[in-house]
C-alpha cells in the first residue's frame, strides 16, 4: 500500500464533497438534526398529564397527599364525585383520576387507609408515571408529620448522581445511532456511483490497488465522521445540557473506531448493490435492527429474552455500551477494552471485505 | 490484507529495474498469443493472436460486439483470458509492474463529473507518482492539446459530451506513458481537433511510444500503421490499411470489411 495515492483517493472524494454545497450542508445538519429530532421527540419523561382528582378527605393528609404530588407530572383538575372521577377517565378526557376518600386521615393513622387511582393503562408509559408520581406523593406524606414509613429506601448512587436527565442517559446511545445513519450512508452513497460510470476500472487500470482504494474513502469519510462526531458532542453538551462525567476524548475516539466499521459496512453494500437505487434499499436493514436491538435507545433489558441474542451480534451494542461507560459512568478505556476489541474486529472484516469485493469488481 | 501487502512489496521493489527498457522481446510492445474470453456461453474473443511493435499506432477495428473492448480490458489485467496469454511491455499480464507505463481511455466516459477537470487530472496524476511541479507541467501541456486550458476550473459535468471525451483522453495522456489503450478516443470529437490528436499520436509514435486503439470509424483507421479487423471475437486480417485494401480488392476500409466477412462467411469458417 502506497500512501501517496491513498492521500491521492482521500482527496477525490473530499473534493467531491467540498464541491457539492448542498451535501456539505447534509454533513453538518444531519447530526444536528437527528440529536434534535431523538433528543427532543424521544428524550422526555411523560408530563402534563391530564388527571382529574377529588379530595373527600376530612383532614389535612388529603390535602398533603395532593401537595406532595411531583410538579409537572400530572396537570390537576377537580371533580366533584368518585363516579365523575371515573367518567373523566372512562369519556378519554384524563388519562387517569385519583380518588382520596372519606376519612383518608383517619384511616392512615390507623393504618388501612385506601387510595383509588383510575388510570387509562393502554399506554403503559403513561401509567407507569401516573403511579409513580402518587407513590412518590404517598412517601412524601411519610416523611414528615405524625406518620413514619416502616421502611425507608436509601438510594445509593454507584455512578450518576440520580440527577441525570432523560437526555444524559440516552446522548451516547443517540450519537452511536447517529453515526450509524450519517456514515453508512455517505460511504454507500459516494462508492455506489463509482462502478455504474466506469470509474473504479479505471482506477484499477492505474497502479492503484483495491487496498488503497478502499483506505482512501476510508481515510475522508472518517474525516467526514469526525466533522459529525465533534456536531454531536457539541449539540449534546449545548443543547441538551448533557452532563458527561466522563473523558470527551475518549468518548470522540470510540465513535471514530465505529465510523470506521460503519464505512466499511457501506463499502461492503455499495460494491454488492448494482445501483443506488438498490443500495439505498438496504439502509433499513441497517438501520432498525439496531435502533431497536442494540440498546442505544431502549435498554436491553426491554427486549424479549428470545431476542436478546440479536444484540450480541450489532455493532451498535458495543459502540453504545462503550460510550455508555465512558461518558456516562467516566470508565476509561481499560473498562471498555472488550467493546473497543470487538469495534476494532468490526471494523477490520468490513474494510478487509470491501477490499476483497473492489478487487473481484474489476 | 497480509497477502496483498506482501504482493505489493514486491510489487514495489521490482519496480525499477523494469522502468528502463525491460522488455523481454524489444521491438514488441504488446502480443496476444491464442487469447479466447468466454462469458458463459458467449465467445467474445476467440484464439486471438496478434502483436503490436513499440513505436506503432494500431487500430482495432470491427463492428460493435466485435470483441474490441474486451481484448482491451484483458490487456490491463481488468479481465483475465479464458486461455492463451498476453504480455504487455514485456510482462505477462496480469502485471502489476506495467500499470505505471500504461495509459487507459475507456469507452465509457470514466471521470469523475462531480470535480473539476483539474480536480480530475490531479487525481490520475496523483495515482501515477507524478510530483506536483511535474503534474502542473503536464496538466497544461495535456490541457492544451485537448484545448482545454481555459475549462480546468469547471465541473466535468458541465462540459459538452465532446469536450468530456476530451478530458478524458487527457487523463490518459498524462503520465506520458509507453503505451497507450484508448478505447474509441475520437467519438464525439470534431474533425479539426480529430486531426490535430492524429498528429499527436504521431508524435508520440516517433518517440518510441506504442498506441492501440479500438474505432468503428474505419475510415479513421487509414492513419494507423496497422490494423486488425476483428470479427465475432476473431481476426479476419492483421496488416497495414493499404494492404488490407489491396488484399480484400476495396476502395475504402468499409468495404474491404465487408468483403472479408463474406469471404470468411462463405468459406464455412466461423
Amino acid at each position: 500500500m502506497k500512501a501517496s495515492r491513498t492521500l491521492a483517493i482521500a482527496r477525490k472524494s473530499l473534493g467531491q464533497i467540498g464541491n457539492d454545497r448542498r451535501t456539505l450542508a447534509v454533513i453538518v445538519m444531519m447530526p444536528l438534526v437527528l440529536i434534535l429530532v431523538f433528543g427532543y421527540g424521544f428524550g422526555g419523561q411523560p408530563s402534563h398529564i391530564a388527571t382529574a382528582y377529588v379530595n373527600a378527605d376530612q383532614g389535612p393528609e388529603g390535602a398533603a397527599l395532593l401537595a406532595h404530588l411531583p410538579s409537572g407530572t400530572l396537570d390537576l383538575s377537580r371533580v366533584a364525585t368518585p363516579g365523575s372521577a371515573y367518567d373523566a377517565v372512562h369519556s378519554g378526557e384524563d388519562w387517569a383520576a385519583i380518588v382520596i376518600p372519606a376519612n383518608f386521615s383517619a384511616h392512615l393513622l390507623a393504618g388501612n387507609a385506601t387510595l383509588t387511582v383510575y388510570v387509562d393503562a393502554t399506554s403503559p408509559t403513561v401509567q407507569q408515571a401516573v403511579m409513580g408520581a402518587v407513590e412518590s406523593a404517598i412517601q412524601g406524606l411519610f416523611s414528615k408529620g405524625a406518620i413514619r414509613a416502616p421502611v425507608v429506601l436509601s438510594p445509593s448512587f454507584v455512578y450518576g448522581s440520580g440527577n441525570e436527565t432523560y437526555i444524559d442517559t440516552l446522548a451516547p446511545g443517540i450519537m452511536a445511532l447517529v453515526g450509524t445513519f450519517a456514515t453508512t450512508m455517505l460511504a454507500i452513497l459516494v462508492l455506489v456511483r463509482e462502478r455504474p460510470l466506469g470509474l473504479l476500472e479505471r482506477l484499477l487500470a492505474t497502479p492503484l490497488r483495491p487496498s488503497e482504494f478502499v483506505a482512501g474513502h476510508a481515510l475522508s469519510l472518517t474525516v467526514v465522521a469526525a466533522v459529525q462526531s465533534v456536531v454531536l458532542l457539541v449539540a449534546a453538551v449545548l443543547i441538551f445540557q448533557a452532563s458527561f462525567a466522563g473523558n470527551l476524548a475518549l468518548g470522540f475516539l470510540i465513535l471514530m473506531l465505529f465510523a470506521l466499521g460503519n464505512i466499511g459496512l457501506g463499502m461492503l453494500i455499495s460494491s454488492v448493490s448494482r445501483s443506488e437505487f438498490q443500495a439505498v434499499q438496504m439502509i433499513p436493514f441497517i438501520i432498525f435492527p439496531q435502533l431497536l436491538f442494540s440498546g442505544a435507545l431502549f435498554p436491553i433489558d426491554s427486549i424479549p429474552v428470545a431476542f436478546r441474542p440479536i444484540s450480541d451480534v450489532l455493532p451498535l451494542t458495543y459502540a453504545g455500551d462503550a460510550l455508555h461507560s465512558v461518558l456516562l459512568r467516566g470508565w476509561g478505556a481499560g473498562g471498555v477494552l472488550w467493546d473497543l476489541v470487538i469495534l476494532v474486529v468490526y471494523s477490520a472484516l468490513t474494510l478487509g471485505a470491501a477490499t476483497v469485493l473492489v478487487r473481484r469488481q474489476a | 490484507m497480509e497477502a496483498i501487502e506482501r504482493f505489493e512489496g514486491k510489487r514495489t521493489g521490482r519496480e525499477s529495474d523494469l522502468r528502463d527498457g525491460g522488455t523481454g522481446q524489444p521491438g514488441t510492445a504488446l502480443a496476444c498469443h491464442g487469447v479466447t474470453k468466454r462469458f458463459g456461453g458467449l465467445t467474445a474473443v476467440s484464439d486471438l493472436t496478434l502483436e503490436v511493435s513499440r513505436g506503432k499506432i494500431f487500430g482495432l477495428l470491427g463492428p460493435n460486439g466485435a470483441g474490441k473492448t474486451t481484448l482491451i480490458r484483458m490487456m490491463l489485467g481488468l479481465l483475465s483470458p479464458s486461455t492463451g496469454t498476453i504480455e504487455v511491455l514485456g510482462e505477462r499480464v496480469p502485471s502489476e509492474t506495467i500499470l505505471p507505463r500504461v495509459g487507459y481511455m475507456p469507452q465509457s466516459l470514466a471521470l469523475y463529473t462531480d470535480l473539476k477537470v483539474r480536480q480530475n487530472l490531479e487525481l490520475f496524476g496523483r495515482l501515477y507518482g507524478l510530483s506536483n511541479a511535474l503534474l502542473q507541467k503536464r496538466m497544461a501541456k495535456v490541457l492544451e492539446l485537448v484545448h482545454l486550458s481555459d475549462r480546468g476550473k469547471a465541473l466535468v459535468s458541465e462540459l459538452s459530451g465532446g469536450m468530456q471525451r476530451r478530458v478524458s483522453l487527457a487523463a490518459a495522456l498524462l503520465a506520458d506513458p509507453d503505451l497507450l489503450l484508448l478505447d474509441e478516443p475520437t467519438v464525439g470529437v470534431d474533425p479539426q481537433l480529430r486531426a490535430e490528436f492524429w498528429d499527436h499520436f504521431r508524435g508520440l509514435a516517433r518517440e518510441g511510444r506504442t498506441i492501440v486503439m479500438t474505432t468503428h470509424y474505419m475510415e479513421e483507421s487509414s492513419q494507423c500503421d496497422e490494423v486488425a479487423l476483428l470479427h465475432q471475437g476473431r481476426v479476419l486480417v492483421c496488416d497495414a490499411p493499404a494492404r488490407v485494401k489491396e488484399v480484400a480488392g476495396a476502395a475504402t476500409m468499409d468495404d474491404a470489411f465487408l468483403a472479408l466477412v463474406r469471404d470468411r462467411t462463405r468459406n464455412g469458417g466461423k
